[in-house]
């Protein structure tokens, strides 16, 4: 009896055991590489390390001293004072060690020329080493000139990680961008985002080669940066595991209320527009699925399929489509559909009438016959969008039937409803829409006057419910409510 | 059913705690997102010294749609209809979710002060009120008078 008592016990405690370490309980070590010029050392680390004892590790293992050493991280030599801890390191992170012989060397001596901002040259000041950027870093701006952010706070970022599928906490990471090795140090933290998105803003001192350093052009002027993120909330100690930055994602510190439901939430959209209006995530997600049922996304020409800032504030599209990521994998797919759909529309294209196809297809512009390739086969004329055939378009079906004076007075609605499936849609569709006069979007009137605005992103060409042009003062007067 | 959005339940709270002058809106003890509304006619127009029924309702999606509004006192307004529809940019293609239903009551209000006879919905209400202004004033009082000041029917 014993026994089967105490194996259970010590099932428990494994079970037990198992579960902290599923939550994963702060392990006090780090299983870190630390490259060097030419090979990878794997140390365990503790949190509590300095820089320093770091060195001592490091250069017992090359046979070389303490001060021949370097350890770059993120843009940054650190100084020997850091603690392992105070750097965002996570599991198999990677750190490197510069063996470095010409300690006299002062990068100084490099012209310093910062991209399109004469006022700000930076001088580096004698020691180069510093905290690590994650320490140093302060929440950047969405614009070079914004003034509306007070930017005191250590930055933040959140990245959309294909490896974790969801939003995640992110790490900033900088690399040179001649040799893409990360023993590179900046002269200059980032203060935007276009300094850390875009390329060729900020310079800095390539380092993995020490006889033939990285230079930008012949004339040795220094390298430029190249930054990139990481997910902080998986490590597969991969160099070029690389997550895309949610750049309008921001840590909520000056407690501003969402616009929507006015709730002040941890984590919020801020908007690119001029007030920076600011959504919480849950609102930001309804307000996209809301649009995006309504097709109200509209195709940018330079950033893609997108949504404005929902109080209508101009100039405020979203520019990086990554945050429909945040979407369920559902909506994203409906979201790339319609984005698929709208592009082939705006290139001149049309999508197979056939139901259950819609394949995009891309004809030329005096091409009636319309051969969906790749799709159903279905063999269209482009005008009507039914069967190809010979000479004109048959008159819309609505069209004939209103005109017609019939024996039997039948409601065309309950007719189409009594249709055998396929030709029902098609005739509840015919029966129940007219076509926008401008882009023939089938159009329902479900009430209201005869103004109608076109719903297809885009388009919203007004028109007249009777008329079918477009709408005019006379509608107005004469049949506004029929 | 759906929970409650907070935020309806926010506005609710403060539409109670700190009303509008001239607007009461309350909401039903049915649907939390109906609301019954009465709106008095404002000072120096012809609907002074009426109380307005409307109803509001807001739709699943609120705050991304417009809620809906309408009047059930019949008023003599260019921009109202003899249904009680309103013409408000804000209720259709100008609505966003940061408007709020004391925005939208306070821009009803707004539009009982300044009749907008060159963007109707009631047709003929507009004629006349171009034509002759101070008939139309004086139908719009006599409306007033016979459809809001009813206390009976209230």
């Amino acid at each position: 009896m014993e026994f089967i008592l105490d194996f259970f016990r010590s099932l428990f405690n494994t079970m037990l055991a198992l579960l902290s370490f599923g939550k994963k309980t702060v392990k006090n070590t780090l299983n870190i590489n630390v490259k060097t010029n030419d090979q990878v050392l794997n140390i365990e680390l503790d949190r509590s390390l300095e820089i320093k004892e770091v060195k001592e590790i490091v250069s017992e293992k090359l046979g070389v001293s303490t001060d021949e050493i370097k350890i770059i991280f993120a843009g940054k030599e650190l100084t020997d004072s850091t603690t392992i801890a105070e750097c965002d390191l996570g599991q198999m992170s990677f750190l490197h060690a510069i063996k470095t012989k010409r300690r006299t060397e002062k990068p100084a001596s490099m012209p310093l020329i910062t991209v399109e901002e004469e006022d700000s040259v930076v001088v580096p000041v004698e020691d180069h080493s510093s905290k690590p950027l994650c320490e140093t870093l302060q929440d950047l701006k969405l614009v070079q000139n914004d003034e509306n952010v007070e930017t005191t706070r250590k930055a933040h970022f959140f990245v959309y990680c294909y490896f974790c599928k969801k939003m995640c906490r992110g790490k900033l990471r900088v690399r040179c961008c001649k040799c893409k090795e990360c023993a590179f140090t900046v002269y200059q933290d980032p203060r935007c985002w276009d300094d850390v998105l875009k390329p060729s803003r900020i310079r800095g001192l390539c380092e993995s080669n020490e006889d033939h350093p990285c230079t930008e052009n012949e004339s040795g002027n220094s390298p430029f940066a190249e930054f990139y993120f990481k997910c902080a909330e998986h490590s597969l100690g991969l160099e070029n595991d690389f997550a895309v930055p949610l750049k309008l994602v921001r840590i909520n510190e000056q407690n501003v209320p969402c616009l929507a439901c006015m709730d002040v939430c941890e984590t919020i959209l801020v908007f690119p527009c001029e007030f920076r209006h600011v959504t919480c995530l849950d609102c930001f997600l309804q307000y996209c699925r809301s649009r995006l049922l309504e097709r109200q996304f509209l195709a940018h020409p330079d950033i893609g399929f997108t949504l404005q800032c929902p109080t209508g504030c101009p100039n405020s599209f979203i520019d990086e489509i990554h945050h429909f990521k945040l979407l369920s994998p559902e909506e994203y797919d409906r979201y790339q559909m319609y984005a698929t759909e709208e592009y082939v529309l705006q290139a001149g294209g049309v999508l197979c009438p056939r139901p259950d196809c819609g394949m995009g297809l891309l004809v030329e512009p005096e091409c009636k016959k319309v051969v969906c390739q790749n799709g159903c086969g279905f063999v269209f004329c482009r005008d009507c969008l039914q069967g190809y055939h010979i000479g004109d378009c048959i008159p819309e079906m609505n069209q004939i039937d209103m005109n017609r004076s019939c024996e039997y007075t039948v409601n065309p609605n309950n007719a189409a409803e009594a249709r055998w499936e396929d030709v029902s849609t098609a005739v509840t569709i015919k029966v129940s829409t007219k076509p926008c006069p401008k882009c023939r979007t089938p159009t329902e009137r479900d009430g209201g006057c005869m103004h109608m605005v076109c719903t297809r992103s885009g388009c919203d060409f007004e028109w007249c419910w009777i008329c079918q042009t477009e709408w005019t003062r006379d509608c107005m007067g004469a049949h506004w409510f029929g | 059913m759906a929970a409650l959005p907070r935020r309806i339940i926010k506005e609710a709270q403060r539409l109670q705690l700190e009303p509008v002058p001239g607007i009461s809106a309350v909401p039903d003890e049915q649907n939390a997102r109906y609301f019954h509304v009465i709106v008095t006619g404002p000072a120096d127009s012809p609907f002074e010294g009426g109380l307005f029924k409307l109803e509001l309702f807001l739709p699943e999606d609120y705050p991304m749609s417009a809620p809906k509004v309408r009047f059930i006192t019949k008023i003599y307004h260019p921009n109202i209809d003899r249904l009680g529809r309103i013409c408000l940019d804000i209720l259709k293609d100008k609505w966003s979710p940061a408007l709020q239903i004391r925005t939208v009551l306070l821009s009803i209000q707004a539009l009982l002060s300044a009749p907008n006879p060159d963007d109707p919905l009631a047709n003929d209400v507009a004629d006349l009120w171009k034509a002759n202004e101070a008939e139309a004033i004086r139908n719009a009082r006599e409306w007033t008078q016979r459809y809001a000041m009813d206390t009976t029917s209230m």
